[in-house]
């Protein structure tokens, strides 16, 4: 169980701040909230979490440790997983594959064994994809198994991107926008799954338009805006605060 | 019979490029932009040539020295590039074959200069290179597809997805550069000792077109798309013989057109369309379940 905490964090673009002193914690087991109008920084705080971006000042730690100047690959392995606002899958891998993809930093089989083709590289491959498998039953995909990832639905397509996520067993997840583009009864049925999720354990930061959506699933919510925090507490308390409002009218 | 002898030499010289196209990709597979296959290629000719004439070591250790000095500058090559990305490792690569050439050309005590070392005993044959094409054809499509080749996709379509899902792109990078170099040095040792005699000029700019465009037509994700690749880029040029100075042309045009109107390649774009039409069909099968 790990939490996510930033403290401090800031990042600016070509001298503007994108991410202004940001401080926000994400506990183990929630769905806590990231909210704010469009420009608002959310994404650069993934790309930041996540070591795309080079933090600019401040700290950044999963449970005990500080992960603030960490390789994007080395925070993957381990344990943040994200899904992209800008939908990012192999288009012409199918489903399947693209979900295995997800799997890269619990694969077991060493580099000679996959370079010499021994029995554990195929039996790897097998294992692989029943874990996949029993994820695509999960989001209710089983019958696009075999479809070319780019040839389905944004929707769907979304789907995957969760499906991969998930497929790193992450102890952090971060969502950006994931139900954009789905309606009331799709939203639904993922929530329904992002709370299992979190009951395991996982800390997942969600982002997201729909406040609906937010409101119903988050048990804290900060709401960023020009890259500064300007209102956080549970979903009433954001719900009502003025300033959000503003935020919000005034975008 | 005899028809078939005469072509002998043909098959040979379309077995080595496929050599050499699995060379060139495996890295692009991997999504380096390497050009270092000409280089890799030189190195290992030369070591073997030099190992059976100089020093009459049998072929057996010259190609064992030929893939393994081919691997060791394959690696000695992919740490100081491993930052560079594109057409920059297109150019730091192109540049090894530069030295490559100088190396041969100028190096005259051990290399004969531009006249090249001739007198090496012929010892591998059709069926070698054959037997060569075929184990290292089924090494590949066995690293395709275990979770190698699943790194090398991912690292090749999308290098943010990549790191994202916790690959290390240096150390795939590392195992393409190893590949790629020692298929391509194990494929100079067998041309070295089953053409008598080799020139530095053989493994120059030429070559190195030549390779990259039967990848680019082949397709760079199936194993299938160098031999492709490969049979057509060989076999073309004797099929317009008279036109043997427009050679060069010829090739440009085809990677051109490859790059404009097929840019997966050949085998690549076959393997969508099949998958996309296997799908539909299975979709068309369900809806009709539906509607009876
Ligand atoms: N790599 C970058 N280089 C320069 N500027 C950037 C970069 N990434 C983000 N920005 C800028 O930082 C600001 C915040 O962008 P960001 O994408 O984080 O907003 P967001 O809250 O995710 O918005 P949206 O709701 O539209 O997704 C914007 O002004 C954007 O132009
Ligand atoms: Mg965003």
């Amino acid at each position: 169980m790990k939490a996510l905490c930033l403290s401090d964090v800031s990042r600016s673009f070509g001298g503007l701040p994108a991410v202004d002193g940001l401080t926000l914690t994400a506990p183990a087991g929630r769905v806590t909230g990231l909210i704010g109008p469009n420009g608002a920084g959310k994404t650069t705080v993934v790309n930041l979490i996540t070591g795309l971006l080079k933090v600019g000042r401040g700290r950044i730690t999963v449970g005990e440790r500080d992960v603030t100047e960490a390789s994007a690959s080395a925070l993957a392995r381990a344990g943040v997983a994200r899904t992209f606002q800008n939908i990012r899958l192999i288009a012409d891998a199918t489903v399947l594959e693209n979900v295995v993809a997800g799997f890269h930093r619990h694969e077991t089989t060493g580099v000679l064994s996959n370079l010499f083709g021994l029995p554990s590289s195929f039996a790897e491959r097998r294992r692989l994809e029943e874990k996949a498998g029993a994820l695509l039953e999960r989001f209710g995909m089983t019958a696009f198994a075999a479809h070319p990832a780019g040839s389905l639905s944004y929707g769907h397509q979304r789907r995957i991107e969760m499906m991969r996520a998930l497929a790193m067993d992450p102890s952090v997840l971060l969502l950006d926008e994931p139900v954009a583009g789905m309606n009331d009864s799709e939203a639904h049925s993922l929530a329904e799954i992002f709370r299992d999720v979190a009951g395991q354990g996982v800390a997942i930061l969600l982002i997201e338009h729909n406040m609906r959506f937010v409101m119903s699933l988050c048990t804290h919510i900060y709401v960023l805006a020009s890259g500064r925090l300007i209102s956080d507490g549970d979903p009433e308390e954001v719900g009502r605060d003025p300033k959000v409002i503003e935020a919000y009218l005034g975008s | 019979m005899k028809f078939f002898l005469s072509y002998i030499p043909l098959f040979e010289l379309a077995l080595f490029n496929m050599l050499l196209a699995f060379s060139q990709y495996v890295v692009l597979r991997a999504g380096v932009f390497s050009l270092g296959t000409a280089a890799f290629a030189a190195l290992g000719a030369y070591t073997s040539a030099i190992l059976a004439t100089k020093l009459g070591m049998s072929p057996w250790i010259g190609m064992a020295a030929s893939l393994v000095l081919g691997a060791i500058a394959g690696a000695l090559v992919a740490i100081p590039l491993a930052r560079l990305r594109g057409v920059f490792q297109a150019l730091a690569t192109l540049a090894l074959v530069q030295i490559m050439l100088s190396i041969t050309l100028n190096w005259v005590d051990v290399t004969e200069g531009a006249l090249g070392i001739n007198g090496i005993p012929r010892s591998v044959g059709l069926f070698g290179m054959f037997c060569a094409v075929v184990v290292v054809g089924y090494f590949l499509a066995v690293i395709g597809a275990s979770s190698i080749g699943r790194a090398f996709d991912v690292i090749r379509e999308d290098e943010t997805v990549a790191v994202s899902l916790g690959i290390s792109v240096p150390k795939y990078h590392l195992i393409a550069f190893i590949l790629s170099g020692s298929i391509a040095g194990f494929a100079g040792g067998l041309h070295a000792f089953s053409s008598y005699s080799i020139t530095p000029n053989e493994y120059g700019f030429h070559m190195l077109v030549m390779v990259l465009a039967m990848v680019v037509l082949g397709g760079r994700v199936s194993v299938w798309g160098p031999v492709v690749g490969a049979a057509i880029l060989t076999v073309l040029p004797e099929l317009l013989r008279g036109f043997q100075e427009y050679r060069m042309v010829m090739q440009g045009a085809v990677l051109m057109f490859a790059i404009v109107f097929l840019p997966r390649g050949i085998v690549d774009t076959a393997k969508n369309i099949w998958r996309a039409r296997r799908v539909a069909a299975s979709e068309a099968a369900k809806t009709k379940a539906v509607t009876v």
